[in-house]
């Protein structure tokens, strides 16, 4: 579905902090949203945890930064860093030109993978926290 | 909110933020896309957002010089003058722009944040003399056209020669047949010109946007983000990072604007007792090895001992590095010293510079066109 000019896929799960997550109780992986990137503008820098680091659900894995501005990165489920996408390290600026796809962040193994997708969002209500945000701009 | 003049150009897809008070784009499209077009084409900005008092009258210039310490009623017609405000205890109130149209015409351009407190000043300062002072924000648009195509975007627009009219100079004309001033001045490092269009008021706005709308047919619009990313790479100053009011001309890289003749000006004793001794922090570049420096960074030497901050920090989109503007203990702060920058929570190497960051001979408006 889409929000304004925002895709949000439906088959992902997404945080408050506009991070999405896709995959299965052995591999899930990570990345931000459409509506973060484009927010975020010219993605230039992306700091992420190293494989075989933890991560703790909705808590600080990273950084990722525009021109201008740094966004703080949250993990949407605890586990253990299984790779990163190493390709930003040259070429940040996939993230803002496909953030569901080749701008993907990193995966991880999730330790507790039942309970903490009961913490994240289905695509409807991100959309719904979007209009919200998005109504709250316009005030 | 306020809005400026230019509000309804901004279009649905920019982003917007309060900058100063104004509603404001932070970019249109892309920062990075918006900067390049500056270094290698042409950008223009609304930067009607800034303040402009008109000082007119016999003793304009008595009264100019009695507030800043460039000289001012010497100088010749045409000329823009970059100078400061300043305090009794010779800190910065402000930077500005002081466009000299007459012996006894002044256009005076300052900061958004500080057209209030400097307007104050000036009003307070006049006392008996012979001099009218007047804000002009809300009755004139301000359009910054800048890049080294600059020249070919607003020449069709004006019959004022724009290539006879020299870095820091500027000239009353007409611009798509509104009266309007052209300054050869920036605020990118760039080639271009700061034009005011005298009679585009909040209410009446058609002569900015019709000037607007015909630079659109070659230059790109800009927004603060690209503008803040530019001013950073050429090196300048900001009122509220690199200088304020803790700050003094001479920690600022800013003793050029200091006129050594000049005395009786509003922090004169300050600045006279200051220049006798070097400054104990001044203001310097750091390029980095690797991240992106931020405001309020810590700059540390190479035993971990802090020797600096940063004021102003980004990605440079030509160095294609982080860059830093900084305060740096003076003891410290020759050029190519090898400092580190504390980046959360990592320190990143990286090297003290006098801007501008890129190489003068490829950007910026002393580059050489052509091989020349």
């Amino acid at each position: 579905m889409k929000f304004e000019s925002y895709d949000i896929p439906d088959e992902l799960l997404y945080t408050k902090e506009h991070e999405w997550a896709k995959g299965t109780k052995e591999k899930v992986r990570v990345g931000i949203t459409d509506y973060a990137a484009k927010t975020l503008n010219d993605i230039v820098y992306v700091s992420l945890p190293k494989v075989g680091d933890n991560v703790k659900q909705l808590t600080v894995m990273g950084t990722i930064e525009s021109i201008k501005a740094v966004s703080e990165l949250y993990a949407p489920l605890s586990g253990q860093v299984l790779a990163v996408n190493t390709a930003l390290e040259t070429g940040p600026e996939l993230v803002n030109k496909s953030p569901y796809s080749d701008g993907w962040l990193l995966e991880v193994r999730p330790s507790d993978f039942e309970p903490d997708k009961g913490n994240l969002l289905d695509s409807e209500r991100y959309a719904a926290l979007l209009e919200e945000l998005s109504n709250k701009q316009h005030d | 909110m306020k809005i400026t003049q230019l509000r309804q150009t901004y279009g649905t897809t920019a982003r917007l933020i309060e900058f100063a008070g104004f509603e404001m784009p932070v970019w249109y499209t892309s920062i990075m896309e918006e900067h390049l077009a500056v270094r290698s084409d042409c950008g223009i900005f609304d930067v009607s957002h800034m303040g402009r008092f008109r000082v007119k009258g016999p003793e304009s210039g008595r009264l100019l010089d009695s507030l800043v310490p460039t000289s001012i009623a010497s100088q010749p017609e045409g000329r823009s003058i970059y100078t400061l405000l300043l305090n009794t205890e010779g800190g910065i109130l402000d930077d500005l722009i002081i466009m000299k149209l007459g012996d006894d015409d002044y256009l005076v351009v300052v900061n958004a944040i500080n057209r209030e407190r400097d307007l104050a000043q000036v009003d307070s300062s006049h006392g008996r003399m012979d001099v009218e002072v007047a804000d002009e924000t809300s009755s004139s648009a301000m359009i910054a056209v800048q890049g080294p195509r600059s020249g070919e975007a607003l020449q069709p627009l004006t019959e004022t020669s724009l290539s006879e009219l020299r870095r820091f100079r500027c000239a009353e004309g007409v611009i798509s047949g509104h009266p309007a001033t052209i300054s050869r001045t920036g605020y990118t490092g760039e080639d271009g010109f700061e034009i005011i269009l005298h009679d585009a008021s909040i209410d009446d706005p058609e002569s900015a946007l019709d000037v607007w709308a015909s630079l659109l047919k070659t230059a790109r619009p800009c927004g603060l983000g690209a503008r803040d990313s530019l001013r950073i790479e050429a090196g300048y100053p900001l009122y509220g990072n690199e200088i304020n009011e803790r700050t003094d001309p001479f920690e600022a890289d800013l003793a050029w604007v200091v006129s050594k003749e000049k005395k009786g000006y509003v922090g004169y004793d300050s600045i006279a007792r200051l220049g006798e001794r070097p400054p104990p922090v001044v203001r310097r570049g750091i390029v980095l090895r690797e991240k992106i420096p931020r405001s309020g960074f810590p700059v540390l030497a190479a035993d971990s001992s802090k020797v600096g901050t940063v004021t102003s920090g980004t990605f440079s989109p030509i160095l294609r590095r982080g860059i830093a503007l900084a305060l740096i203990d003076s003891t410290r702060a020759g050029l190519q010293n090898q400092v580190r920058v504390s980046v959360r929570d990592a320190e990143v190497a990286g090297e003290i510079v006098k801007p501008p960051f890129y190489d003068e001979k490829l950007f910026g408006w002393k580059r050489q066109v052509n091989g020349k």
